[in-house]
């Protein structure tokens, strides 16, 4: 890494936060003065110009080299001192090209999408506040900068969690949300201080160095605690198994929220700092097994429960879950350009399903539950088009984007540990599956709604379909940076990040891609035929026998009697596979979600309220109590003092 | 001395204006005189002039130091915040302003001779002044019920505190022969001390306990808190915090340093309650006042770790956070006082969708909330950063992890407020703060946002 | 002179100590407002009797100057006292503190 010195590269690191609070002073001072498409204009220009000073950073800083803006000395506080300051290297400007050009499609996708909404120009305030907070984590030069746009975008988004407020478990999500981000963060918060404590600093760059100074002398005790603790803020950000039951209930929020920071940035967030930090993770085996468990049991978890869901939303939520498990897999493998690859995949197709989605949400009237859907591919052809782009990306088909992402993914697993492969390769099949269930259901056969909405169906304004066929685009062609390095191709985006990724896999020291060619292409043949098998399972089911989700409350029908005409082998594959998964994505796994995790989260949460609860009544207005109480007290601390020195 | 003379003198003249029929000129004066007051303290900055009065020397009474002055610029400041807003404030009230303004000039005065005794004769007086003036403007609504019991309560409490704290000095002075801090040292710091001098010790702790709203000897604080006019209150949770915290550093760390070993575990066990009573009380309230009253009691436990950490010379760090809490606690009332007036309601509830009636008066409230609540860049989170870093300095790890894992629970009840602005419905009436309410409440949000971001000018004048 | 003063320091000591006991007592015994108010003057006076007494045997006058100061104070502590309870009074026709509990949780 070499550090580069050039006024221009700050003038437009600058000027990619300063945009963003442009918008958000204007839309925010003006709010009552101004109005609509005007106010989603200027948000979504001032996104605009932050990402062309982004695609000049991208063009003009070479890869190997970094940028600082040393804005001023913030904290000097005995010998620790804390800068002020940016940090632009190649990580940066991956994730700011991210952010800011999705963020821009999202935006001009949302001034439609939103409109006559009463809040419009509070909603463009709230998503300029967010996109300059998302640049402050990925731009800041040390840990305590990530934590005021970790901090900011958690904010912005128990804002727009709860935009909608009319609607009570709209609340209830960002509440959810607030209490599981905020044992992230006190995990979070305790690296840092042991940070501080241990290594003196808090710049990237100074706690690389320090930490592997420290682990050399001292083992690596503390730099593991450390990794633990800032996986636990990541997983709180990053809805990781334990803390994983928000992300889904944050669905409550407008379409375009949860296609901006519930999919594509503010979720990333997590991976981001774990690629930042990766010798810190580098340094500490037993927190790399954490991550790796962790991310393999979250992706399998989530595509489990992703098969049964009938909210379109919720599907691409629990899927939104289950790609995070497996790009933290990838973390936990050692694979942080990999991971990193497939945070810029995904953010293109999952940003493109949930603005899909929106557009079929948009079109019937708010209908959210694929039961009553069906047949939409004729009316609404961009949005079908764009939407199987995007489904055939998540489910790994060549040539699209998520193809080379999770191949690379899986191929590095392949090598490095069978068992997570088998896993993360089932959990790929079950993607194929449920996207293909949703597109099958959603745009396939006869229209299943009410004929109220049927009439009012029609295709989303250009200024949704837009932003659908420019991330549809990209969908197709951005995996194309990552070619399979197994097959003597270049992997441009892997050659890209190595400055940054290099000190924590020269660490591990990692044999990179030992395997044969042929190896290679059995594997990414097996990967496509698992996941074509599994799309036409799900053809052969929605389309072919036209099976639905069963209804609210209703029994399931005896599942032989539907498949009574089919050989044997089929009834064999159900009651060992199809039964099983289906009792562990119906009930078993959502159960635990419901029964386990909520309570252990939100728990914890009201434990605290009823000790509160509970230790109010002591304060009964009494003067007479409050004196006895004080003397109590007295004697008490007396008596301590007399027992313990 | 020069300026507990013109505090007093400018009290008395409060007295005097009703007299002479100047009400309407009185604050403006005030404001100048405390602007005067301001300059004078800070222009005695690293001089230690021998305090005197006409050729009397007052060494073994008083004494300023850059502790003193420093704190004593900030109760000033925060005194002429306080002042901008009850202009306004007691417009609609028909009692006599110059009464208030001069019982809160006298509070001032008291505070400024806590920031700087050197007598526990001169710390008595200095806490019985700022007490007697708080009892009278915590029941200052005389036919308000709710009023008077708070300043009953208030009184009949402190009262009963004083009794503790005069009993603690009399078996100082017992043990030691003096009433002067530096020969208190000589003792504390000579090793073997008597358990007369202990005891003492303790009931003088327990009795600033008490003043500081430390658990469990904060009982009287939110119930006067909900029950005080809402100006006195802003007073009440900023300044007398603050004094009583100045004049709690300074006794331990210039007359007991040798001592507090003796007391650690009694401060542990308090500092623990304080902050975990605090905060776990605050999630359950729905009185915005009281809300504040708990997180006072949290806030005061992280200031009671600075008091543990004396032995490292946390005075800058304490004199941080009392500026952070002070700034953002004035800032606070400042928004909240024409919400509660418009509102007629003193609940959160009555800020329910502040932020579509009045966003910019919502977005200083989310400012300063999120300031206290120790979120950064805002002066709140390195207020509480660099006392847990002094407490780390002085290997006090348990407390340390206790306090942070409170600062994470503390956030939620700071974003109810926040979350009732931005996410619930609001109704039909407006919220319009006159100007000196705006004032106040954007200078504070901004000097949170200058001290957070900037905080080396400060902390390097203290060190 | 040795004779007159025969009566041991520790006497002083636990005399102010019963005092301040009973006063303690009272005021967490009693519930009317103006029999607190003297108890918490016992628990001053007990202490203004250590004070004294601390004085006499170290031969600084110190202490019994700050005797006056706690007179001084404590008068004025009264005045304020009294004149809420006077306004309580009022408005609730009691002096009874079990009445004030309006301000709660």
């Amino acid at each position: 890494m070499t550090l580069i010195d050039n006024s221009s590269f700050i003038v437009a690191a600058l000027a990619i936060l300063v945009f963003p609070i442009i918008g958000f002073t204007i839309n925010g001072l003006l709010a009552k003065s101004i109005k609509e498409p005007t106010s989603g204009w200027i948000a979504t220009l001032s996104v605009g110009f932050s990402f062309l000073a982004a695609v000049y950073l991208f063009f003009g800083l070479p890869a190997d080299s970094y940028f600082t803006v040393d804005l001023f000395q913030w904290i000097a506080f005995g010998e620790t001192t804390i800068s002020f300051g940016l940090m632009v290297d190649a990580l940066t400007v991956t994730m700011l090209l991210v952010i800011t050009g999705i963020g821009m499609l999202i935006h001009m996708y949302s001034i439609s999408y939103m409109h006559g909404d009463e809040g419009f120009t509070r909603f463009f305030t709230y998503l300029n506040m967010f996109v300059f907070f998302m640049l402050v984590l990925v731009m800041g030069s040390n840990y305590l900068i990530m934590f005021i746009g970790w901090e900011g975008v958690g904010l912005c988004s128990y804002l727009l969690i709860g935009f909608w407020f009319k609607k009570s478990a709209y609340n209830d999500a960002a509440k959810k949300a607030f209490v599981m981000n905020r044992v992230g963060d006190l995990g979070y918060l305790l690296a840092i201080f042991l940070m501080l404590f241990y290594f003196g600093t808090l710049d990237y760059s100074g706690v690389m160095v320090a930490a592997q100074e420290y682990t050399a002398i001292n083992g690596n005790t503390i730099v593991t605690a450390v990794a633990i603790l800032l996986f636990v803020g990541a997983m709180g950000k990053s809805a990781q198994l334990p803390l994983s039951t928000w992300l889904p209930d944050a669905m409550a929020g407008p379409t375009p929220v949860s296609a901006l920071i519930h999919a594509a940035t503010m979720v990333t967030a997590g991976i981001y700092m774990v690629v930042r930090s990766n010798v810190i993770y580098a340094l500490a085996p037993v927190a790399m097994d954490l991550v790796l468990v962790a991310g393999v049991l979250t992706c399998v978890y989530g595509a489990v429960i992703g098969l049964m869901q009938n909210d379109i939303k919720k599907v691409l939520a629990y899927s939104t879950v289950s790609q995070l498990g497996l790009m933290f897999a990838a973390l936990g493998l050692g694979a942080f350009s990999s991971g990193m690859f497939h945070v810029v995949t995904h953010a293109f197709f999952k940003a493109l399903l949930f603005l899909g989605a929106g557009s079929v949400i948009h079109a019937l009237s708010n209908e959210q539950d694929m039961r009553f859907m069906g047949g939409l591919s004729k009316s609404l052809k961009t949005t079908y088009t764009t939407v199987l782009i995007g489904s055939l990306a998540i489910a790994g088909i060549f040539p699209f984007a998520g193809f080379f992402s999770k191949d690379e993914i899986l191929a590095f697993a392949f090598e490095e540990n069978l068992a997570v492969w088998i896993i993360l390769s089932a959990s790929a099949v079950l993607t194929a599956f449920y996207m293909f269930r949703l597109i099958y259901l959603t745009f396939s056969g006869e229209y299943r709604g009410d004929e109220e909405t049927k009439k009012k169906i029609h295709e989303s304004p250009a200024l949704m379909t837009i932003p659908l066929w420019v991330l549809a685009g990209f969908s197709i062609v951005i995996g194309f940076i990552g070619m399979p390095e197994g097959l003597g191709f270049t992997h441009a985006f892997k050659n890209y990040l190595a400055a940054v990724t290099n000190p924590g896999t020269e660490i591990l020291n990692l044999d990179p891609h030992a395997h044969s060619v042929a190896l290679e292409l059995i594997l990414i043949g097996l990967a496509m035929g698992l996941a074509v098998a599994a799309i036409l399972y799900a053809r052969k089911k929605y389309v072919t026998d036209k099976q639905l989700p069963h209804k609210e409350g209703e029994k399931l029908p005896a599942f032989q009697h539907a498949v009574y005409n089919k050989f044997y082998l089929d009834e064999l594959y159900d009651n060992t596979i199809v039964k099983p998964i289906r009792f562990f994505s119906d009930k078993a796994f959502v159960w635990f979600d419901k029964n386990v995790l909520d309570i252990m989260v939100s728990g914890s949460a009201q434990l605290t309220k009823a000790g509160g609860n509970s230790l109010r009544l002591l304060q009964n207005g009494n003067t007479g109590f409050y004196l006895f109480l004080m003397v109590s007290g007295t004697i008490l601390l007396f008596i301590i003092r007399l027992l313990v020195k | 001395m020069n300026t507990l003379i013109l505090c007093v003198g400018l009290g008395l003249f409060c007295l005097v204006a009703e007299l002479i029929n100047i009400r309407k000129l009185l604050l403006p004066i005030l404001l100048v005189g405390l602007g005067v007051l301001f300059v004078f303290t800070l222009t005695t900055w690293g001089t230690e002039l021998p305090p005197s009065i006409w050729g009397f020397s007052m060494e073994t009474m008083i004494r300023f130091d850059n502790f003193s002055i420093a704190f004593s610029a900030l109760a000033i400041f925060i005194t002429a915040l306080v002042f901008m807003l009850a202009i306004d404030y007691y417009k609609t009230e028909e009692n006599h302003i110059t009464d208030y303004a001069s019982i809160l000039m006298f509070t001032l005065t008291g505070a400024l001779v806590l920031f700087s005794y050197w007598n526990m004769a001169m710390l008595y007086l200095g806490i019985e002044i700022v007490s007697i003036s708080m009892y009278i403007m915590a029941g200052s609504r005389k036919f308000d019920t709710r009023s008077n019991e708070a300043g009953f309560k208030y009184f009949l409490m402190g009262a009963f505190a004083s009794g503790f704290l005069l009993m603690g000095i009399a078996m100082v002075y017992g043990a030691t022969g003096s009433f002067v801090i530096e020969e208190i040292a000589l003792y504390a710091n000579g090793g073997n001390l008597s358990p007369l001098f202990i005891t003492g010790l303790v009931l003088i702790l327990i009795a600033f306990f008490f003043k500081v709203s430390a658990v469990p000897f904060h009982f009287w604080s939110p119930d006067v808190y909900e029950g005080s006019p809402a100006l006195v209150t802003a007073f009440m949770s900023t300044l007398v915090k603050i004094t009583m915290f100045g004049a709690f550093y300074r006794l331990l760390s210039l007359a007991f340093p040798g001592a507090i070993s003796e007391v650690y575990t009694i401060l542990f066990i308090v500092a623990t309650l304080t902050m975990s009573l605090g905060n776990l009380i605050a999630i359950t309230q729905v009185s915005f006042k009281r809300i504040l009253a708990y997180s006072g009691i949290s806030h005061a436990g992280y200031m009671l770790i600075a008091i543990m950490a004396i032995p490292v010379d946390s005075s800058a760090a304490l004199f941080y956070y009392t500026i952070s809490y002070a700034i953002a606690g004035v800032g606070i009332f400042a928004a909240a006082i024409p919400v509660f007036f418009f509102m007629n309601n003193e609940k959160v509830e009555a800020f329910n969708g502040l932020g579509k009636k009045n966003p910019a008066l919502a977005f200083i409230i989310t400012i300063l909330m999120l300031s206290m609540a120790g979120i950064p860049p805002f002066a709140g989170f390195l207020a509480k950063y660099y006392v847990f870093s002094k407490a780390v300095e002085f290997n006090l790890y348990a407390i340390t992890i206790i306090a942070i894992i409170n600062s994470i629970i503390g956030v939620y009840y700071y974003f109810k407020v926040i979350l009732a602005m931005y996410t619930q419905e609001p109704d039909g009436i407006e919220v319009k703060p006159t100007t000196l309410y705006w004032t106040v409440a954007i200078a504070c949000a901004l000097l949170v946002i200058v001290i957070g971001i900037l905080p080396n000018t400060l902390m390097g004048l203290m060190s | 002179m040795d004779q007159t003063i025969a009566v041991s320091q520790n006497w002083y000591i636990s005399l102010s100590a019963l005092l301040f006991g009973i006063g303690v007592m009272g005021v967490l015994i009693r519930r009317n407002a103006i029999v607190i108010l003297m108890c918490i003057e016992l628990m001053l006076n007990s202490v203004n009797l250590l004070l004294v007494s601390f004085s006499a045997y170290s031969g600084n006058n110190d202490g019994q100057v700050f005797v006056f100061f706690i007179m001084v104070v404590a008068a004025a502590e009264v005045a304020v006292g009294l004149a809420l309870i006077m306004s309580i009074y009022r408005n609730l026709a009691s002096t009874d503190i079990n009445m004030l509990n309006k301000l709660k949780w």
